[in-house]
Formats: C-alpha cells, structure tokens, sequence
C-alpha cells in the first residue's frame, strides 16, 4: 500500500508549479505559524493548509497529517498542562507528583498549549501537502546546481520523507505481523526505529545517486527549464502572505496573551491576517482556467517531462 | 589513454594492485591483498560465501568504497584508465554501472522513465538522446511497460530490472553486479544472465557479476574469482573452479556438478548443455555401481520428503475463491483470482511463481494484512516473515523482544534461547532471521510448542548454501513437529531440497500443484538444473540424479530415462 505522503502526479497547479514556488507558497503558511501564537491566526494558517492540500487533490495527505499533527497538539497540551504551574483558572489540583511537584492544570496553561500544539499541527500538515504534491524528482534537479557535491544532502532533502514512508509501512506491516507473546511495539521504539533505518537507508540512496553521477557537473539538461503558469500565482501568494504576516505583527494583530489570565484579541489586524491567510488557501484551486492548446511536439521532444 | 584504446582491449577495464581495506571500526580487514585484472569484454563471474568480501571488492571497483564508506585502504584500483581511489564514484559513472543487493536503495526518482533517464541527465545529453537511450535499454530489459509506473509501486524483481536499466543505460565500459538476481524470478534471472552476456559480446562491456546461484551464471562466465575471507582463494576457467570447490568449498559447487560428483562422472559441467552433451555422448563418463544398489529393476529416486496426501477438510492454510485487489496508482488491479488452495498440518509447500505473479499478496492476505475483495481464507496460527526480517527488530536486546515464557518458546522454538542477552544487531544474517521468524511465533505456539502455519517470503535471499542448509534444518524441525510450511521463494534448488509440494501461481491464480519432484522436473524455468540436465520426470536433486545415473551408466544413450510407467518418482 502507497503511503499518503507519497508524490502522486496530478495536473493541479501546486504540482505543476516549480518546486521553489511550491515551498515558498507553503514555506510562507509555516513562517506565519512559527511567527504568530494567536491561536486565531495559527487555526488560520492549518485552515489554509488543509484546504491548500485539500484543492490539491492531496486528501489523504492532509487526512495523515491531519492525525499526526493533532496528536502530536495533544501531547503537547498534555505536557504543558502538566509542566507550566501558571495561570489562575485552576480547573484541577492534581497534588505533589513525582519530578513534577505541585501539580495544578490551569486553563491559561491548556491554552498555551494548544498555540504550541497548533504550531506543530500547521507545520506538518503543510509538510505533509508538500510531500503529496512536490515531485522530489524536481527538486533534486533543483538541487543539484546548489548541492551538486553533496548526494547526502540531496537525498535527504528530496527522497528522506519517501524513503521514511515507505519504511514506515513495512516496520507497520512487521510490527502487526508480531505474535501476541512478543513485546508490544510501542510508537517510541517504532520511531527510533524508523529514523535510524531510514537515515541508513538515504545514506544507500545517496551512494546511488553518486554512482549515477549527481557530482559530475555535466550539462544542464534542457528538462530543469519546465516553467509553469501556476509559478506567479504562488510566489505572488506567498509575498501576500508574508507581507501581511509581518506588517500584522508589527501592527499588534498577535495579540495573545495566556498568562496570567487569557487574552485572544480580535481587532481589525488580526481579522486582516486571518482573512488573508485563510484566502491563500485557495491558491492551488485549478477554476475553470483558460484552455490552453499544447503543442504535441514540444511534449515529444521533452521525452519524459511533465506537464 | 584514449577512448580507442580503452574499447580495444589497450587497458584493463579493471586492475586492482594489492588491495586491502578495512570499513571503520571493522575488527578485520574486509579485502587483504587482492589483485586482478579484468579484460575488455571479459565476463567475471565472483563467488564465495556471505561476508567474504565480494560486495566489498565491487564497492572498491566503483569508487564507493572508500569514498562513501570510509575505513583504511591500501593498493591501487584502475577502471577504464580512472584511478578509482582518487576519482570517486561522481566521477567513474561514466564509465561503471553498478548494480547492489538491495533494489530499493537503488531508486532515487519517482517513475521509472525518471530512474533510467537520470544518469543520462547528469551527463548532459539531450531529450532525444535521453528518450531513445530509455526506449532500448527498457526494450532490452522487456520492462517497456514499467515506464511509466511509479516506483513506489513495483515488486522486488522490477526493481531490480530497473536498477539494471538505470546502471546500463549510460552503456558503460564496466558493469558491477552485486547478486543482481536474488529478486528475480528463474525466468527474469535466466534472461538477466543471457541478457550481460549478449552486453558483454555485443558491445564489449566487462562484467564483474558477484552471485551466489552459480549454476545461473556459470555457463555465460569466462572466468570464475572465488573471494575467501577477503583474499583471492581461485582464480580461472569455471571447469577448473567447479574442480578447485571440490577440493576446497563444496557448498560452492553447482547442482549438475554435485550430481557429477557424486555419480563419479568427468568432466564436471558448466551448465546444463555440457553436462548433457558430456552424458548423451557416453564420453568419459565412468558410473560406479551403487553400494547397496542392484543395476537392474524399477528406477524410483528417492524422495526427500514423501509427500502425505492429507485430507483437505483440516488445513492449517485454507483459501477459497480468494479473490484480492491492490491499487498500484493506476486504479485497482486484480493480484490474486479466485485462489482455491488448502495446506495440511505437517505439509511442506513452496509457493513460486514469477515476479508480481501474487505470492507475497497471498501469504499477506493468509496474515490479516490484505483484505481480500472476495472470497476467504483462513490460517491457523500463522507466522509470517517478510522479506526484511530486520523490520521485526526494534530493541536492542533479544530478551526484550521476547519477554516471558511465551517468548522463550519462540526462541527455543528456532534454536535460539541462548542468545537471550544478545543485541540483535550483533547477530549474523541467519540468526536475524531467525530471531525474526521467533517474533512472529511468539504467543503462537500450542502447549508442545509447535505454531500452526509457518509462512515465509524469500527466506533465501542474499544466503549462500551455509546459511540456506541451516535454514532447511530449522524448516525440517517445524515440519517434523506438525506445523505446515509455505515459502514464497524464486529458488527452485532451495525448494527442490525443502518442499514436498510446489504451487505454482501466475498472474494470480494456481496454474500448477502437485508434488516438487513433478513440478520441478516439469518445465524449463520452473526446473532445476539436474531437472533440465536429466529430463527425467520426478528427478530433481543431485542425490536423486546421481542415484539414477548409478544404476543407468549414461554411455547407454539417453532413451532408457525416459519414463517409464508414469516415470519414476512421478508422484513423488
């Protein structure tokens, strides 16, 4: 079974873009969530992804995602209820633990944690959408005149969340293929496990890649130059997207404040960012678009190129 | 040196000058003091044991060794006029392609078109050249049909002939093979090896084909390298190596030259044609009578295993009407079609087939993996180890894996209680496995501690005899003990040895079962090598071979094998 992060060629525009204006384009959706801690703006940026992923034909990327992101909030919300001993809404006293002390959950500290929490949630489902739907064939070319000496870097950088995935279905597989009086495969042990092997096995990538000659240097194949008319909509969104990130902050519209008491502000800045990142969503939406005739040659004489 | 010079033979297309070279941290060197040279146009067949050196030797002809390993090297190595040592593998891909064990570190695009192209990209050529360069090295492969396939979607096998198209496709002066058939199915292997050697006659490329199946490659070879320990052990004509692992490392031999050996009959064969000409010629061929053996009355090999015809009511593995999709990217695609099988406690069964034909979808849907679409099966049971049995290991001692008194029946179950305090990952190869196939068990056992089915995929992969002789002793135990025992292999010699059934699927559904001595002398790919030097029904194991040719000199033509009555052993 295929992994939902896994590329699938689709003719959509986030997947014809060139990869740089495909990462700027969700690039800009993480920047705006490592930026903000509004809880608002932050439900913005996972909306956007969502729907960026969604209209990308991406779903069960973002479904994946979607599910590991919000565990991952969960725990986080969970360790900083348990953690942080701030705020004044005291919903339970849990008394005096081990390591921890005096344990008190105060709502201000399970709210601060679902802006950590959303944080981590956005940034993954933007990465999950990537994965679906940047070609990882595309970007290694795009790397190769910026790391033409390093396959490492090339490898992990394009083919480590494919070669995780595909890793990760088999260590799934063997793990459900445990008799009943074997130990449990718990997720800890399961991802320390995932991530040696696959960073084993991106280091035998990378060798490959070395003996197909990545570093020679060669010519520049005529198949790098694949612009796309989708290239402008994304860097353009992104630019949107970062510009009134960052005039939003300065302007205040990250007004969050969970100690000691809650403060989420909605002023009109705040409104502003929300609504413009929430729009960017819909930049990989295909509409009705203009018909374009494609000359049949010019795919021939690319051989094996996309769209 | 020029271009001309290189492809007419002026210099070796590999030199290797006293080479020794240690990985890091190795306790031992892995090469010590190894020198050759391969011609222009030669076709080097490599062979020794797991771990002696073989892979390594490779590693060192395309530069990733030390370039990407690291470790102590000393000594010279030349490709094509290259100094391997300094130059790196960046910089010989243009004139090496190699090919590694494991196929799926082997791919870095996403479709198939992309992998074949890519070095051909990095090289510089154009689209025109790229396209027609892709066109006939997938043609040469017959895997024009995979092109436009993801990666992520193909079988081992495919893989493999992927890797091989991506590494030939530049038509490199040299070409690496590291055990470039274990994946592949008898029949892909037998046209891979045809395949180089047209390659190596054709274009003149050298090839360096490191394997463990020799009787696949033996006949195409010119020369035989047997690495032991990491030193040369031979080096010369395959007739005399067939001679020297007589003398020195008979788990080395070929099955056609056991059979020789053992019926004491000169000179030993390089493949199935010189063995049957060296027999239908009645030339040299000196039979010894079999102690114990009168010369006259009924043939009947013996039968490793007698096959017990159970009753088909009480299966430890019953599949009815067992119909399975699987999505591959292109919309869903029937694997397996109304599959009707059952396998009896006790029964020893291989499961062949060719590449993508659904061995592994059935053992994966006989384990609760798959679901099928209709139809049903059930297994009692089941243990299932898949083709990486290092995906079973995620702790890093033995005793965790397997806590309690469930877990030291599995271990006890596959010999292995006393490794208890070991770390997985200091185990041998075998032993892993072994470890594997314990996790599996584990909670599975009835109270005697017999599992119900054992079920494993390509257990044999990358083993040499050695390890494949310890996992027929391992398989025999769990059989003897009443648990039925399905592999999925490509291996007819393995299955010969272990199975006593054979099932044979293709394009999913059973187009063959019956007893291995029947099905394994029946055909031409499907068939072992004394099967297709011998061309007697029901004979297909060197013992089997050399006890008919005891009893039946071959100077007496060939027309008295013939079967007689049904053929012997016909029904195993």
């Amino acid at each position: 079974m295929r992994s939902p992060f896994a590329y699938i060629p689709r003719r959509g525009p986030l997947q014809s873009a060139r990869p740089g204006a495909a990462v700027a384009y969700l690039g800009a959706l993480v920047v705006v969530a490592f930026l903000y801690s509004s809880p608002l703006v932050l439900s913005a940026a996972g909306i956007a992804a969502c729907l960026a992923g969604w209209l990308a034909g991406a779903r069960s990327a973002v479904r994946a995602a979607l599910r590991m992101g919000l565990g991952l909030a969960l725990l986080i919300i969970v360790v900083n209820a348990l953690v942080v001993h701030r705020g004044e809404t005291v919903l339970a006293r849990l008394g005096t633990l081990p390591i921890l002390g005096q344990v008190d959950i105060t709502l201000e500290a399970i709210v601060a944690g679902v802006s950590i929490g959303l944080r981590a949630a956005v940034t993954m489902v933007a990465f999950g959408v990537y994965s679906a739907c940047v070609d990882p064939d595309r970007v290694l070319r795009a790397l190769r005149p910026i790391a033409a000496r390093s396959a490492l870097t090339a490898t992990l950088v394009s083919r480590l969340v494919p070669v995780a995935a595909a890793d990760a279905g088999r260590l799934r597989d063997a793990s459900r293929l445990r008799g009943p009086g074997a130990a449990a495969v718990g997720r800890g042990a399961l991802a320390r496990r995932l991530l040696a092997g696959s960073l084993d096995r991106a280091v035998d990538v990378a060798a490959t890649l070395e003996l197909r000659g990545y570093s020679l240097g060669g010519p520049r194949g005529q198949r790098r130059r694949e612009p796309s008319r989708y290239d402008a909509r994304f860097y353009a969104v992104a630019a949107v997207v970062l510009a009134a990130a960052v005039l939003g902050k300065v302007a205040g519209a990250d007004d969050f404040r969970p100690y000691p008491t809650i403060h989420i502000g909605i002023g009109p800045a705040t409104s502003a960012v929300c609504a413009v990142v929430l729009a960017s969503g819909l930049a990989p939406w295909r509409g009705a678009g203009r018909r374009v005739v494609r000359r049949p040659t010019v795919a021939r004489a690319e051989g094996l190129g996309r769209v | 040196m020029s271009e001309l010079a290189i492809r007419h033979g002026a210099a070796p297309a590999l030199a290797v000058e006293r080479l020794s070279y240690s990985y890091p941290r190795a306790p031992a060197p892995a090469l010590l003091d190894v020198s050759l040279a391969v011609a222009p146009g030669e076709f080097v067949l490599l062979a020794g044991r797991s771990a002696s050196g073989k892979s390594t030797l490779l590693r060192a002809a395309c530069g990733l060794v030390p370039h990407f390993y690291g470790g102590e090297v000393d000594g010279q190595v030349e490709v094509a006029g290259f100094d391997a040592i300094a130059a790196g593998p960046g910089e010989l891909a243009a004139a090496v392609g190699y090919v590694a064990q494991d196929p799926e570190t082997q791919v870095v695009s996403t479709t198939v078109a992309a992998e074949i192209e890519l070095p051909l990209e990095m090289r510089g050529d154009g689209p025109g050249a790229r396209a027609r360069a892709v066109e006939e090295v997938a043609l040469a492969l017959a895997i024009p049909h995979l092109l436009g396939r993801a990666v992520d979607t193909l079988s081992g096998g495919e893989l493999q002939r992927v890797a091989l198209a991506a590494a030939l496709v530049t038509r490199p002066r040299l070409v690496l093979l590291d055990e470039p058939t274990s994946q592949l199915d008898p029949v892909a292997g037998d046209e891979l090896v045809w395949l180089l050697r047209r390659l190596n006659e054709e274009w003149g490329v050298a090839v360096v084909l490191a394997e463990h199946r020799l009787e696949r490659c033996l006949a195409a070879a010119d020369r035989v390298v047997a690495v032991e320990g990491g030193r040369i052990g031979f080096d010369g004509a395959p007739r005399e190596f067939l001679g020297w692992t007589r003398e020195t490392d008979p788990t080395l031999t070929t099955p056609a030259a056991r059979l020789f050996s053992m019926a004491d009959v000169e000179p030993l064969p390089v493949g199935v044609r010189d063995a049957r000409r060296t027999l239908g010629e009645g030339r040299a061929a000196t039979a010894v009578p079999h102690p114990g053996k009168g010369s006259s009355g009924e043939i009947s090999p013996p039968s490793r295993f007698p096959t017990r015809r159970r009753s088909r009511n009480v299966g430890a593995l019953v599949a009815a009407g067992l119909w399975v999709e699987l999505d591959s990217g292109a919309g869903p695609r029937d694997v397996l079609r109304g599959v009707d099988l059952t396998v009896a406690p006790g029964e020893r069964v291989a499961l062949m087939g060719r590449n993508g034909a659904g061995k592994s979808t059935f053992l994966r849907t006989a384990a609760g993996l798959t679901d099928p679409v209709s139809g049903r099966v059930s297994a009692e049971r089941m243990a299932l180890l898949t083709q990486n049995p290092s995906d079973f290991l995620v702790r890093e001692r033995v005793g965790d894996e397997l806590p309690g008194d469930a877990g030291l029946a599995a271990l006890r179950a596959v010999g292995m209680e006393h490794a208890l305090d070991a770390d997985p990952r200091d185990l041998s190869g075998g032993e892993r496995q072994r470890l594997a196939l314990a996790i599996a068990l584990a909670g599975r056992l009835d109270g005697d501690g017999v599992p119900g089915l054992v079920a494993l995929d390509e257990p044999t992969r990358g083993m040499d005899r050695g390890r494949k002789d310890d996992l027929m002793v391992l398989v025999d135990r769990l059989a003897a003990q009443g648990a039925a025992i399905v592999i999925a292999t490509h291996d007819v010699e393995f299955a010969a040895e272990f199975a006593a059934r054979v099932i044979l699927l293709g394009d999913g559904v059973v187009i063959a079962d019956g007893p291995s001595a029947e099905i394994l002398s029946g055909g031409w790919y499907f068939a072992t090598e004394v099967a297709r030097v011998l061309d007697v029904p029901g004979v297909v194991t060197p013992e089997q071979g050399a006890a008919l040719l005891l009893d039946q000199p071959p100077d007496l033509g060939r027309q008295i094998w013939r079967p007689r009555s049904g053929g012997p052993g016909g029904g195993g």
